[in-house]
């Protein structure tokens, strides 16, 4: 809800994404506190960053297929990989990132589709499986397809990004060049919400038979929620390609599939916001447990320290069921409240 | 939108109706689930503007002819009409965008949406904006959501749902919900409306004023409206025809008056109440 005092004079303003004075300085703060960030931080926490970021790219993308759709999908970190094989290859011509990176997102949304296809046709426990199917089925295509075509077990070199020219080849370079990429998947994201195709994904998810009989497309809609999902994929998987600067299948795992859902259902699937709290507190969570055990294992207990990573997962794993158990709508729930009740203050009444 | 015309009682164009080209027709449907003939031989003809229930006990079909109009169920074997058209291989979708709308028994609105994008996704097919729009948000995109906006708060002003535009639908009551569901069907801007009954649960106020929404929709768009309900009262007061189905059956078809005297329909549905 908005806080009184807030009018409209047409209903686009009011479909605005940054409704108030207040919402758009908060943002505008971030955006500049974002771009100084690398001016006291080294590449160590550069590189997180922009780890982050690139995580946060394909989560949105599983938030649309998953939070606006319905449709679960455990295959994201394969989606994330066709993008960075097929950036690998389109390096490899010289085209400059704003054709790559485009081309890498519709490569990958259709590749999705493949599955996507029959995929769209089950429900529940059997769209799981064939996406887990789509997820092992990536490693084995890849070192299956002949060395040449996407590079075996060896992989594949990615040729330097450029920008106007300039090699982009220091952690700072590629923070700001995923911070960008970030910034406009946002946009995306948030203008999904308010558009009829969002309305319709939304529609599905809520009451697929109704949906169908006033005019909606189900079959169609699953498959495209899928296709847009597995974009946002393509496009974290070009900046991964040139962040790792060689891509194999090994960074593409079920693993990583897992934990790309896990950060949804903390953050919350409903809303982009659930994805960026859920990237985010899964992240600081991570690194937290990670400098902990570097400063134990720097003192000398070994075996503390070596027990705090192994504990990481265990901890991250508990934040996930907490989350189900305690707030299945996760941290944009618990967001969303918090702000109402700020907007509110000191008067407690709508 | 206007509202032309009060609570009328609707029975003087019932007899009219009768000679007026069908707006939509079923023939000899036929629909079974393994042992059960949920339609034996179904027909049923709507003509323009008229308000035409479809009344039986439970289990008698009606559900399943209102289904097998809207493309949600395939009979077996018969055709489905609509505007001449032959429609009876149309997927559910196709039919809504060829001017079909249609209400649910019970509630199917979109729970976690307000009230307006459920109105709002009735205009599915009216709308042009495609994925990329989506996503970039461009000039275009942002006037046709401006227009149909104001589209659907005609439809908002006209349910009198105004302070409820960005209520969440699942927290409604029932009765309200139900208007939502009405809104999303006026979003469609159906050339016939197909109403599952719409009243059921609903006391005796909200009745009312469905019944008042029901008649003002076919006055101001002049379009027919096909509905299922129990409640006699109300089907004798506002539909001019009544088709009566029993064990999958048409028993009897004509205006509420011909139907109330009909001894096939007294022995099988009035008598038994
Ligand atoms: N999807 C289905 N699968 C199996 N049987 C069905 C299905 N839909 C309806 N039937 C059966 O078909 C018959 C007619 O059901 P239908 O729902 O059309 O009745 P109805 O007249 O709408 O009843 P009510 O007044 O209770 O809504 C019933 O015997 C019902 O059990
Ligand atoms: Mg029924």
């Amino acid at each position: 809800m908005l806080p009184t005092g807030v009018l409209f004079e047409t209903y686009s303003a009011e479909a605005g994404l940054l409704k108030t004075a207040r919402a758009r300085v908060a943002v505008a703060a971030l955006v500049l506190a974002l771009l100084a960030a690398p001016l006291a931080t080294g590449a160590y926490l550069q590189g997180v960053a922009t780890h982050m970021f690139i995580t946060l790219i394909a989560v949105y993308g599983l938030h649309v297929t998953v939070g606006m759709a319905g449709q679960i999908n455990i295959a994201q970190s394969a989606f994330v990989g066709v993008g960075a094989f097929a950036t690998a290859r389109l390096s490899e011509f010289g085209l400059p990132f704003f054709i790559v990176v485009p081309v890498a997102a519709l490569v990958t949304g259709a590749v999705s589709v493949v599955f996507a296809l029959p995929a769209a046709r089950v429900k529940g426990f059997y769209l799981a499986l064939t996406t887990f199917a789509a997820q092992v089925l990536f490693p084995i295509i890849v070192l299956g397809l002949p060395t040449s075509w996407l590079g075996g077990l060896v992989g594949l070199a990615v040729e330097p990004l450029t920008v106007a020219g300039r090699p982009m080849n220091t952690p700072t370079h590629m923070y700001y060049f995923t911070l960008a990429l970030t910034l406009i998947a946002s946009y995306a994201a948030f203008n999904l919400h308010r558009s009829r195709f969002g309305r319709a994904l939304k529609a599905v998810r809520d009451n697929d038979v109704a949906a169908e009989v006033m005019g909606i497309d189900v079959l169609r809609h699953k498959i495209m929620a899928f296709f847009v999902g597995s974009m946002f994929a393509g496009v974290a998987g070009s900046c991964m390609a040139w962040v790792l600067q060689f891509v194999t299948v090994e960074s593409f795992t079920l693993f990583t599939s897992v934990w790309y859902l896990g950060m949804l259902i903390v953050g919350g699937a409903y809303s982009p916001i659930g994805a960026i709290l859920g990237v985010a507190f899964i992240t600081l969570v991570q690194e937290g447990l990670h400098e902990l055990g570097t400063a134990i294992l720097r003192s000398g207990a070994q075996e503390a320290g070596g027990a705090i990573f192994a504990a990481t997962n265990i901890a991250l794993g508990a934040c996930i069921l907490i989350a189900l158990i305690f707030e299945p709508r996760g941290l944009a729930h618990r967001w969303q409240v918090l702000k109402t009740g700020l907007q509110l203050w000191p008067f407690p009444h709508r | 939108m206007t509202r032309p015309a009060p609570l009328a009682a609707g029975i003087s164009a019932a007899a009219a109706a009768g000679r007026r080209a069908p707006v939509l027709h079923a023939e000899a449907l036929q629909l079974r689930f393994g042992a059960v003939a949920a339609l034996r031989d179904v027909s049923l003809s709507v003509a323009e503007n008229e308000i035409h229930a479809i009344i039986g006990p439970n289990g008698a079909g009606k559900s399943s002819l209102l289904n097998c109009l809207s493309g949600f169920y395939r009979p077996q074997s018969g055709r489905v009409y609509f505007d001449g058209e032959d429609i009876t291989q149309l997927r559910p979708h196709r039919r809504a965008a060829a001017g079909l709308g249609r209400t649910f028994q019970g509630i199917q609105t979109y729970p976690s949406m307000t009230a307006r994008e459920n109105i709002l996704t009735g205009f599915h097919n009216r709308m042009r904006t495609g994925v990329f729009g989506a996503l970039v948000w461009w000039g275009r995109v942002r006037a046709e959501e401006e227009a149909f906006t104001a589209k659907a708060e005609e439809i908002i002003e006209f349910l009198e749902l105004e302070e409820l535009r960005h209520a969440v639908v699942g927290d409604l009551s029932y009765g309200l919900r139900k208007r939502v569901d009405l809104g999303r069907a006026m979003a469609l801007e159906p050339r016939i409306l197909i109403m599952d009954e719409p009243m059921a649960g609903m006391n005796p106020e909200e009745k009312g004023d469905l019944a008042r929404f029901i008649l003002d929709i076919r006055d101001a768009n002049r379009i027919p409206v096909v509905l299922v309900e129990h409640d006699m009262e109300v089907v004798m007061d506002i539909s001019d025809t009544v088709t009566v189905l029993d064990f999958g059956e048409v028993i009897a078809v004509g205006t509420p008056r011909e139907v109330r005297e009909n001894e096939a329909v007294i022995a099988a549905y009035l008598g038994t109440e």
